[in-house]
């Protein structure tokens, strides 16, 4: 009889949870962060979808042509959000905002994330002169008025290359300091262990080692870290396009259709204007922080919750 | 201490001639003269234009066009505004007034809220005070200051009127009075508060961490066997301990103000150097911009290397590598 207990128990073996299992679990668990998904994937798939949901919310679907009979119209059964300065519907342009303020948020982190995760485990893996050279220059990036060469740069690449990528690029390239300094760090510490030293000396060549070993370690880190960027990025963008220095005001993005706030009687009496905007600024941000928050807590394996 | 700081110093001087480098290639891209600021942008005449890039030096190689350039810069001639027409160093000088009186506001408001926040947290951590300060504060972190800014001149200057929503001074009143002063404080209150609320959280984090940790240590205790009051033994013994290291992040305020500055100074309508410069670049009066550029990106520089020193001054050990 014992030996057949034995037997079942063989059949069922207790399989533990894998890392990303368990960091799913936590995370799942995660209210906050939890509702800030749902919050985050709603947004972007109404962003997504708005040239199809635009026919259906208004009368007017185009964003980006005046239309002198329908302006400044109040909040009502048929504009639910009522109508710019210009006579444009406040929702469709905040759908269609939506696809600009996240596709710039989304290009530049991605952006910054390439660049600082090459530059960081580079210099991090190789040391000596190579990490000296590199972090001298991230320095050099890192001592510059980000706000002010942004605005510089992008005075000066406006007309040369299409606006919006201009603004993507220019942010991604001066922002990616902050994050190989944080890779670099990581795979200083990370480099120091045997499976690496077992890597190189059966061959492996170092791009094979940085990739196959030393990222999937630091990967954690570095979702964090986009999370957290990913919203800095949107707000970045949002500023400038709020100043009148980042998207060209023709195309709708949240921070143009804030910068209508601009103008006293809108700000003190037209608050459907410009309000849609800045409660959508700021749920975006929050929620993506609340996220940022829950995964840190999920993929740190000492966090009990 | 002196050592390290020469040598911090020195340090710094490859950074300001590379960014330098820098602004001059940006200048040299800006279409026009965005140098000097001597050619007039509505004259068109090529013959005129040719007259002046020669008597300029602009046909010079580019070297020695830097060279001249930043030796005049170290002399503080920064070229000629081509919107006002005077040196831009006169343009400059007039706002950096504005600037630092909105910049010192703010961080008097910045300590302040933090002190506060800070201190009860860390008196009384776990509380429902203390979550509700921490949960305040990674609201006004998460928050763009440029949509509180918004907010704010609706709730408090439209709604409510408590402020002015724009400029520096009101026009009535005479300069030099008291009632002139009143009348910049009453300005400036707004702006600072939304600059200043911008940093607040991670003081009050800081300060709050730093509080607790010193509230277990030895002399806590003792001070406690002695009989001492526990408010003493907060605002006197811990509290001296904790401001300490709190210093340090003077030399990162620096250059986060002068990033908040320009989005700030341009929402209100305050007269500073982050509305020159915004409104430098909308009106094409490229010599001052390119002069408040490499001024701001001299500040920033300035800002980190306080950090650093004052890291210094506060934790000897980092002096060493």
């Amino acid at each position: 009889m014992a030996t057949t207990s034995t037997l079942t128990q063989q059949k069922k073996p207790e399989r533990s949870l894998s890392p990303w299992q368990i960091a799913r679990k936590k995370f799942l668990k995660n209210k906050l962060a939890m509702i800030s998904s749902v919050f985050i994937i709603l947004v972007t798939l109404l962003s997504l979808a708005a040239p199809f949901l635009a026919p259906y919310l208004s009368s007017i679907p185009d964003v980006s042509k005046v239309n002198i009979s329908s302006m400044n119209i109040t909040p009502n059964s048929e504009h639910w959000l009522g109508t710019d300065k210009s006579g444009r519907d406040v929702l469709t342009r905040l759908l269609y905002g939506g696809r600009i303020s996240l596709l710039v948020g989304f290009s530049a982190t991605v952006l910054v994330i390439s660049i600082g995760t090459l530059v960081g485990s580079i210099a991090g893996f190789f040391g000596g002169v190579v990490d000296s050279v590199l972090m001298r220059f991230t320095d050099f990036v890192l001592n510059f008025p980000f706000l002010v060469f942004v605005i510089v740069l992008n005075t000066i690449l406006m007309g040369i290359v299409d606006g919006l990528w201009v603004l993507i690029i220019v942010i991604g390239l001066l922002s990616w300091g902050g994050v190989a300094r944080l890779v670099r760090s990581k795979v200083l510490a990370e480099k120091e262990n045997e499976y690496i030293m077992a890597a190189l000396s059966i061959g492996c060549s170092p791009f094979k080692v940085i990739v196959k070993h030393l990222l999937p370690n630091v990967m954690s880190t570095i979702i964090v870290q986009a999370t957290l960027i990913f919203a800095s990025m949107i707000v970045v963008e949002s500023a400038l396009s709020y100043l009148g220095f980042g998207v060209p005001q023709s195309t709708p993005s949240w921070g143009n259709m804030l910068s209508s706030a601009n103008e006293p009687d809108v700000l003190q009496g037209k608050q459907w204007i410009w309000m849609p905007p800045a409660l959508v600024i700021i749920f975006t941000i929050l929620s993506i922080n609340f996220i940022g928050e829950g995964l840190k807590d999920a993929l740190n394996p000492k966090s009990l919750r | 201490m002196l050592k390290y700081s020469i040598r911090r110093l020195l340090g710094m001087i490859p950074m300001l001639i590379l960014i330098s480098i820098v602004v001059f290639s940006l200048a040299k891209l800006m279409p026009g003269d965005s140098l000097s600021g001597e050619i007039d942008p509505l004259n068109t005449n090529p013959e005129y234009i040719e007259e002046m890039r020669e008597k300029l030096g602009y046909n010079d190689p580019l070297p020695v066009q830097y060279f001249n350039w930043i030796t005049g810069f170290m002399q503080g001639d920064f070229g000629k505004s081509t919107k006002y027409k005077t040196p831009v160093a006169e343009v400059i000088m007039e706002k950096i007034p504005n600037t630092l009186f909105l910049g010192i506001m703010a961080l008097v408001i910045t300590y302040i809220l933090a002190f506060l926040m800070g201190m009860y947290s860390g008196r009384k951590p776990y509380t429902i005070g203390d979550n509700a300060i921490a949960g305040i504060n990674y609201i006004m972190l998460a928050i763009p200051s440029f949509v509180a800014a918004v907010f704010a001149i609706y709730f408090f200057a439209f709604q409510l009127n408590w402020f002015p929503f724009g400029g520096s001074v009101d026009i009535v009143v005479e300069e030099g009075t008291p009632e002139y002063w009143l009348s910049r404080l009453h300005h400036v209150l707004l702006p600072a508060i939304v600059l200043g609320a911008m940093s607040t959280a991670s003081y009050t984090q800081f300060l709050r961490n730093d509080i607790i940790e010193n509230s277990r240590k030895d002399y806590v205790r003792t001070a406690r066997a002695k009989g001492t009051a526990i408010s003493k033994i907060y605002n006197v013994h811990i509290l001296r301990n904790s401001i300490i290291p709190l210093v340090t992040f003077l030399g990162f305020d620096f250059a986060a103000l002068i990033g908040g500055a320009i989005i700030t100074e341009t929402i209100f309508t305050y007269p500073g150097i982050g509305q020159l410069f915004l409104d430098s670049v909308s009106s094409r009066d490229y010599p001052t911009l390119m002069a408040l550029t490499m001024l701001l990106s001299f500040l920033t520089l300035a800002g980190n290397l306080l950090a650093d020193l004052l890291y210094g001054i506060v934790d000897p050990r980092i002096r060493l590598d």
